[in-house]
């Protein structure tokens, strides 16, 4: 083996100056190339590589997601900074980097009449722990995690002039109002009707708990206006607790305006996972700022999974990833579910690989079709990632397009700009 | 032959373990040339004996001894006849010879292998070494880092201009992974404001740069190799300052002061300071400081970047007694001051972020050969640093390049609000003895001691009780090795065993109620055993063959354990890294008249395992390391060096490496990761340094010279991110810098210098995106008052 490796080295020094990457063809081609394109999907993908270091995301295009394979080897564009988020709105891709506390520059790309990728411009941002549209315009925030400076700072972008038009601060302890001193800490944005819904947790902020809570079981979203970002009331519940995770959504809203909140209920205390009441799902009703008395066990009725992250699909349906065991506040599940939130039932999609074998899923950026009948996710087993197409009516997946030697970021779908 | 290379294991040995104390004879004297111009590093000895020095830069030598009889004193050094003279010994002799060198004229067999330089003898070690001769470049304002770029095999790469932070690679490895000694005393513990990056070139005799396998007498936990700074070590009374001031208004001023009384009294001091603006341009895009909007390409200059140090390091002592052949005792005191421009990206620019360190650090150093018994030899050092660091982040403002900012009520920092102070209460011992079992074999065991205990405090976060955890590390590395040495031909085999001992709180929840937290201290053990061979041949006497093997470990620093508590999360379950280290070299000299050649060629293979790598903790808010990847690395490093005489000298050096990321499968994928075999990113493989020299002799008046100097420096372009990947990608470009040197140095004592870097004001990167600076001029002024 040793000697081996020798050979190969040596090898390498006799002039294998680089070593070649046979790339991996698209293997689709667009349908009616005379027509011209319409639309591409774009999947991003990080290639599978130990540690953080050197590893960047690419964006990649293609015309189909349900079959062939696709990888970054020799191929898509290249991007500053591992870790990136993404966000698709006013049919502009948004590629923004997670910098660790240090502004950072944001790409913003359309698809051209030849159907590729064109950068719009970049701009600077914050690095941010929440982001989502807002209108045509996209809200983010950077949020403290430090007691001693409680301040979270949002920041109104308008995607149209591509520029940040108002920016302003809450403060999260005074917002939390504990008399503890513990910090709200949302987990995300969601619009609901003409104003902004922030789920938070709260957390210490401190004393080696950062994280932490002594309020374990309790949900609470803070309401602001739009676009002034006033301050109006918060919602508070205590038969789940928080909604969202960080980093994660948890708060969808209908087509009759109601907003139904999801509870993981994975709220931390010195480390350990802390919430006894079970993971469920409740309700703001339209016009409301108050929860009513809607609820649905997702525990019960899936028989003892609960739902890391959701995606809203139609009609009073979600797709859930689910898992059965809590073993962190941040990890996601690995099998996939159909939450009906009329019917107050969970369906348990077909066709999705051996939970054990899941690696990771997409738990962001997932893909809901124009009809809204599938949602695309990305998986990443051990032995591979791909894309999985699910139907939402009959809860089954089937296997599509192939990402080979990455893990799927995001999915999203471009039209050609005219 | 063999009296030349016996004379050369002699002169060897003797600067391995020093001249011996309790001398009666003392002979003095100078060695000079025809013009009667000094030799410096020739060698004298009385044959047939241990007795033997090197000449000073004056040409002068001091020979001590206790023997009786009638003996041959030779002197000696390249490209001159070897001088032989009888002399008479009494055992209180007091004798002066100067000694005049013919120059060989005629051809190879007159030119002695003896007369190396000690320079020259490091090299000729087993083990793959190069050493940088700090002498010729003490005319330069070069602190020791840049020095370090010269050597082959060694990229230094840099953030920015004075006292931006450096990485060092050797052959591939970086960072911790490569130890840094001052004089044979690890360095781990020196803090920031005392680092290769703020130390004058002036503080050294030399650099030792050992890649890949490091001789036990250097006790250390390196992976992939090892530099060691000889510091001057004066016999005689000495005293010289320089200054120099130069571009984005850097001044540099050191002074160097050696007192020796005739009772064998030692006092040094050795006193430095370097200031800069660093307000040198760069290009950039500058966002506005409302919209976010980029304006493209603006050349703007760096606010928020001055750096200063001030170190002054004081040793006093006793010389040749009876008890010790050299007894110090010292401090190191210093303070620096570091503003910081920039984050990862010139994209991320701060205005008023920065940094404060300083050292207080008491030092001892115990010599005595024939130590308790005859022909053991001892080395004891110990250090202790009591100094602290504090970073210093508290306008709660956003910057742009300007240096227009948007201020925010409350408290808050432009990165993460801090005033976070620490010590890490860090000492060093370390003991190394070496046995002289006859004239062939050779037993050596040195052992390095480390302990660390950090303190911290944070006036911006005062309930954060994390800094009352206990963080504490001990290392040992202890080192056994046999030598064995035959006239044309060495060779050693060693052991190392690596320990560390870390101790850390965790928390748990003692009763399972809400809010309940208590912690429990516990300790995590390691134990490993390394080992190595190195030999050296000599085909013939200007043919060196070199071979060296070695298995070896490197513990978690302190921070990769604890977490720097702002940045970077500690990670308790890390385990060392390891690598398997092979180099293979050979060195050819060829002297004919005034010229010498030498050639150096040296092929390496790393095979290393369990990298320490960062990655995004969990919540992504911090930085973590793990035991991520393995690598391996061959690669090719040469060398050529062409000297005419006294006057012109000149080489060419150049490193090619492939370094190949070796982890097959990542976490718990069973399919083989895309960049597997793919060359590392992010990390130079292809460059080189040329360098020529000429010097004027007697220009206006007899001893004054002119030198000039130029140094070209080469790298490769390189990805930034895996090669393989991506269509559009990212690339850090070539690099081409020029440097000239002139000086003019009069009557030996005072020395003026110009010096132009970047000559040609290329845009230039170590690291993406972070330009370095411009064309900048130095000027510097040397005086040598004693």
């Amino acid at each position: 083996m040793k000697k081996e490796k020798l050979i190969f080295g040596t090898l390498g020094l006799l002039g294998l100056l680089f070593t070649a990457c046979d790339s991996n063809d698209d293997g689709t081609s667009p349908e009616n190339p005379e027509a011209g394109v319409e639309s591409k999907y774009i999947i991003t993908a990080t290639p599978t590589a130990a540690g953080s270091e050197g590893v960047a995301d690419y964006i990649l295009t293609t015309d189909a997601i349900n079959e062939g394979s696709i990888s970054t080897a020799g191929n898509g564009i290249e991007q500053d900074g591992t870790y990136r988020y993404y966000i698709t709105t006013n049919n502009k891709f948004f590629s923004m980097l997670y910098g660790q506390g240090n502004p950072g520059a944001v790409t913003s790309y359309e698809l051209n009449a030849e159907g590729s990728l064109e950068k719009l411009s970049d701009f600077q941002s914050e690095t941010v722990q929440a982001f989502a549209a807002v209108d045509d315009e996209i809200l983010l925030i950077k949020i403290s995690r430090n007691a001693d400076s409680p301040i979270a700072s949002w920041y109104r972008f308008d995607t149209n002039t591509l520029q940040f038009v108002a920016e302003g601060q809450i403060n999260t302890q005074e917002l939390a109002d504990k008399e503890s001193g513990e910090l709200a800490f949302f987990t995300w944005i969601t619009q609901v009707g003409d104003k902004v819904y922030l789920p938070y947790f709260t957390m210490k902020g401190c004393c080696s708990d950062s994280f932490g809570t002594i309020y374990p079981n309790e949900a609470n979203i803070a309401v602001y206006s739009y676009p002034e970002m006033e301050y109006e009331t918060t919602i508070h519940d205590e038969r789940t607790s928080f909604i969202g995770r960080y980093f994660v959504n948890g708060l969808s809203v209908d087509e009759n305006g109601d907003a139904y909140a999801f509870s993981s209920s994975v709220a931390t205390t010195n480390g350990e996972l802390s919430s006894t009441l079970p993971s469920a799902v409740t309700r703001i009703p339209s016009g409301s700022t108050q929860f009513d008395d809607y609820y649905f066990n997702i525990e019960e009725a899936s028989g003892g999974l609960y739902v890391t992250d959701q995606v809203y699909v139609g009609n009073g349906k979600f797709v859930g990833i689910m898992a059965s065991e809590r073993t962190s506040a941040y990890a996601s599940g690995n099998q996939y579910a159909i939450i009906d939130v009329y019917n107050q039932t969970v369906t348990p999609v077909s066709g999705t690989p051996n939970p054990e074998t899941v690696v990771l899923t997409s738990s962001k950026s997932n893909y809901v079709s124009d009809n809204k009948s599938t949602v695309s996710v990305g998986i990443t087993t051990e032995t591979g990632s791909w894309i999985y197409n699910i139907d939402v009516a009959s809860a089954t997946a089937t296997q599509g397009k192939e990402v080979v030697g990455g893990t799927i970021t995001a999915i999203s779908k471009l039209d050609v700009v005219e | 032959m063999s009296k030349q290379l016996r004379n050369l294991v002699i002169a060897f040995t003797l600067v391995l373990i020093g001249v011996a104390g309790n001398a009666q004879n003392v002979i003095t004297g100078k060695i000079l040339d025809q013009n009667q111009e000094p030799i410096p590093g020739a060698t004298v000895l009385i044959k047939n004996t241990t007795t033997g020095t090197l000449t000073a830069d004056n040409g002068s030598y001091q020979l001590k001894s206790s023997q009786k009889g009638r003996f041959t004193l030779e002197a000696s050094f390249m490209g001159f006849k070897t001088f032989s003279k009888a002399i008479e010994l009494t055992g209180s002799t007091q004798l002066t010879l100067n000694i005049t060198l013919e120059e060989a004229t005629n051809a190879l067999d007159e030119v002695t292998v003896t007369g190396k330089s000690v320079v020259q003898q490091v090299r000729d070690k087993a083990f793959n070494v190069s050493v940088v001769d700090t002498k010729k470049l003490s005319n330069t304002t070069l602190d020791l880092g840049h020095a370090l770029d010269k050597v082959s095999g060694v990229r230094v790469r840099e953030n920015g201009g004075v006292g931006s932070q450096m990485n060092f690679s050797i052959n591939g490895f970086r960072g911790r992974q490569i130890k840094f000694f001052l004089d044979g005393i690890p360095m781990e513990n020196f803090g920031s404001a005392f680092q290769l990056n703020n130390i004058p070139v002036n503080l050294a005799d030399r650099i030792e740069v050992y890649k890949g396998v490091v001789p036990i007498g250097l006790g250390a936990d390196a992976l992939g190799g090892a530099v060691n700074i000889v510091t001057n070590s004066y016999t005689q009374n000495h005293l010289e300052a320089s200054y120099s001031y130069g571009s984005f208004n850097t001044h540099r001023s050191t002074v160097n002061a050696i007192y020796v009384s005739d009772s064998g009294f030692t006092a040094q001091v050795n006193a430095f300071q370097n200031y800069s603006d660093n307000t040198y341009k760069v290009d950039v895009d500058v966002a506005d400081i409302n919209t976010g909007e980029y304006y493209p390409n603006q050349e703007v200059e760096r606010f928020n970047d001055q750096y200063h140090n001030e170190t002054a390091i004081i040793n006093v002592g006793v010389a040749n007694k009876s008890y010790a052949d050299q007894l110090l005792l010292g401090v190191t005191l210093g303070k620096s001051y570091q503003e910081i421009q920039t984050g990862a990206r010139l994209v991320s620019v701060f205005g008023g972020w920065h940094s404060r360190a300083n050292i207080v650090m008491p030092s001892l150093k115990y010599k005595k050969d024939d130590f308790i018994i005859k022909k053991l030899n001892a080395r004891i050092s110990a250090n202790y640093n009591l100094g602290s660091e504090q970073n210093i982040d508290t306008l709660n403002r956003r910057y742009n390049w300007l240096g227009q900012f948007k201020e925010y009520d409350g408290a808050g920092g432009e990165r993460s609000y801090s005033l976070y102070k620490y010590r890490n209460n860090n000492g060093i011992a370390t003991a190394s003895f070496n046995y002289k079992i006859d004239d062939h074999q050779t037993i050596a065991l040195s052992n390095t001691f480390n302990t660390f205990n950090r303190k911290g405090e944070d006036e911006a976060n005062p309930d954060n009780d994390r800094y009352d955890e206990p963080r504490k590390t001990m290392k040992n590395v202890l080192g056994l090795g046999y030598t064995y040495e035959q006239e044309n031909w060495n060779a050693s085999v060693f052991m190392k065993n690596f320990f560390q001992q870390n101790e850390f709180t965790a928390s748990y929840n003692p009763t399972g109620n809400y809010g309940d937290v208590a912690y429990y201290n516990t300790i995590n053990t390691f134990n490993h055993i390394g080992y190595g061979t190195a030999l050296t041949y000599f085909l013939h006497k200007n043919l060196q063959f070199k071979a060296s093997f070695e298995k070896t470990y490197r513990l978690p620093a302190a921070n990769e354990l604890f977490g720097d508590v702002i940045n970077l999360q500690g990670n308790t379950d890390l385990k060392p890294e390891y690598s398997y280290n092979y180099n293979l070299g050979t060195s050819y000299w060829l002297t004919f008249k005034q010229n010498l050649i030498n050639f150096n060629l040296n092929t390496f293979y790393r095979d290393a395992s369990d990298f320490i790598r960062p990655e995004l903790n969990q919540n992504q808010t911090m930085q973590v390391m793990g035991n991520l990847a393995s690598v391996t690395n061959a690669g090719i490093e040469s060398e050529i060096r062409y000297q005419h005489g006294k006057s012109f000298a000149a080489g060419l050096s150049v490193t090619y490496q492939e370094l190949r990321n070796d982890t097959r499968f990542v976490g718990d994928q069973t399919v083989e990761s895309i960049v597997y075999r793919d060359r590392i990113p992010n990390m130079p493989y292809l460059y080189g340094n040329a360098d020529a020299n000429y010097t004027f002799f007697n220009v206006l008046r007899k001893d004054d010279n002119f030198n000039i100097g130029y140094n070209l420096l080469y790298v490769h372009e390189f990805y930034l991110y895996w090669p393989s990947q991506g269509s559009e990608k990212l690339v850090i470009p070539e690099q081409l810098a020029h440097d000239v040197t002139l000086t003019y140095t009069l009557n030996k004592k005072l020395q003026f210098t110009l010096e132009c870097r970047n000559i040609t004001d290329r845009n230039l990167y170590d690291n993406f995106s972070l330009q370095k600076p411009g064309r900048a001029f130095f000027g510097k002024i040397k005086y040598t008052i004693l």
